[in-house]
């Protein structure tokens, strides 16, 4: 079951990454968007590396595989396509945003406590503790922006508007990568499916939700 | 035989160390990180002895999930220094860190040829020269472009190398993998670096001759 919901997830993220790469990989166009893009080829190779890894008669919840490192490199394009590429110039810093500032929070609040719970005071191994940390420290550093991005009255800088569905579904993708860690933490092939299948959906959906978005911010 | 490896090691360093001065000044710094990249070869070659030992010698293990994370973290690093030193230019970084990779497998196959002289032929070399010489230029070359935001855009740069990083590792480890495998999927491995590359050299022919053509058009 851990091979399937794979290749779906690899399937999803290759097609976002190629059509990504012919609308975004030329000159003059965003830089942010080509990070989204590159975020889905994280995902696609860590995917890959988890099908081979299986292809191969391994296992990969007994020990440690490269494949986590795509989840962690998602999000950090994600992270830094928001905080570099957007955020310098969205928010001033103005005292007047600071509640836009606060209740982001939220997000990277919601994911600690999750992970204190199904984590930290669970009857998991060292190791899913150890790469459940990790990853919520990234997925919390991402949420953060996606959150913000999501409430942010973006009057002057514009194009952040038009890209909400955007950080919806990036936030969806977070949440649901860690689902998926809580799932393959405890053996649940099932739930590990149904994460992956959410996985699949959003990441298909993700390119074409910033083509869109930056279509109309052109117009 | 013992100290072979610094053995090899001396007989390969020393004399294009000595043909520096003879060398042309671009094609000195490419030559500077092959050496850098023969040199990273040989310091990683005591690691990853280490890690095996560690790890209790479980090899394909190591060999797919720590060597590609040693391997390409030393190899970033001597580009990291010279993206912060000297220049931040893309194509300098890019081509030096391919020869930094090349360096590095350069010296890895000598020193496999030299250690299992038995078992190599000409299927080997080909092999070895178009999948493993190629996969480690690519993989340094990806951490290399990252790098080039470096002064430009910084707050990019933290995020989008260790994320470029990542990606590296995950594809070093798939060819790892799919190379070692007693399967079909061994051929996967064989051609994965090629398809990688012809892509990229066909997109930067066209790029350059597009280049040349516009400015001919100017003038």
């Amino acid at each position: 079951m851990y091979l399937i919901a794979n290749i779906i997830v690899c399937v999803c993220a290759l097609a976002g990454c190629n059509y990504g790469g012919i609308k975004f990989f030329r000159p003059k166009q965003a830089l942010y968007a080509q990070m989204i893009t590159l975020s889905l080829g994280c995902i696609a190779f860590g995917r890959m590396f988890n099908i081979v890894r299986l292809l191969t008669d391994g296992n990969l919840t007994d020990h440690f595989q490269l494949g986590f490192l795509g989840m962690i490199g998602s999000l950090m394009f994600f992270f830094s396509a928001n905080f570099s590429a957007v955020d310098t110039h969205l928010d001033n810093g103005a005292k007047e945003f600071s509640k836009y500032r606060l209740i982001p929070l939220a997000a990277p609040g919601l994911f600690a406590v999750l992970y204190i719970v199904l984590f930290l005071l669970s009857d998991v191994s060292a190791l899913w503790k150890i790469q459940g940390g990790v990853l919520t420290l990234f997925a919390m550093a991402s949420s953060y922006y996606h959150l913000k991005h999501l409430i942010f009255p973006d009057a002057a800088f514009g194009i952040v508007k038009f890209l909400k569905p955007y950080n919806l579904l990036a936030l969806i993708y977070t949440a649901s990568i860690f689902a998926e860690c809580v799932a393959m933490s405890r053996s649940n092939e099932v739930l590990t499916l149904v994460c992956c299948c959410i996985t699949g959906l959003v990441t298909a959906a993700i390119i074409p939700t910033v083509v869109r978005g930056i279509a109309k911010w052109k117009t | 035989m013992e100290n072979m490896i610094y053995i090899l090691y001396i007989c390969m360093f020393v004399p294009l160390l000595l043909s520096l001065p003879l060398i042309h000044k671009t094609s000195r710094r490419i030559m500077v990180f092959l050496l850098i990249g023969i040199s990273a070869a040989l310091f990683i070659s005591e690691i990853n002895g280490l890690m095996l030992r560690l790890l209790g010698y479980n090899t394909p293990y190591v060999t797919t999930t720590v060597t590609p994370v040693t391997e390409e973290i030393i190899k970033a690093i001597p580009v990291l220094i010279y993206a912060f030193v000297v220049s931040d230019d893309p194509k300098k970084l890019v081509a030096s860190s391919f020869a930094v990779g090349i360096g590095f497998a350069l010296f890895e196959n000598t020193y496999i040829l030299v250690t299992s002289v038995d078992a190599v032929s000409i299927e080997w070399a080909i092999i070895r020269g178009f999948s493993t010489a190629l996969m480690h230029g690519i993989c340094t070359a990806t951490v290399g472009y990252g790098m080039s935001f470096v002064k430009k855009h910084k707050k990019l740069f933290y995020c989008g190398t260790f994320a470029l990083l990542m990606i590296s590792i995950i594809y070093h480890g798939i060819f790892n993998m799919l190379v070692q495998s007693d399967s079909w999927l061994k051929y996967l491995g064989f051609v994965l670096p090629l398809t990688t590359y012809i892509p990229v050299v066909y997109e930067l022919i066209k790029s350059v001759k597009n280049k040349k053509q516009e400015t001919n058009a100017e003038s």
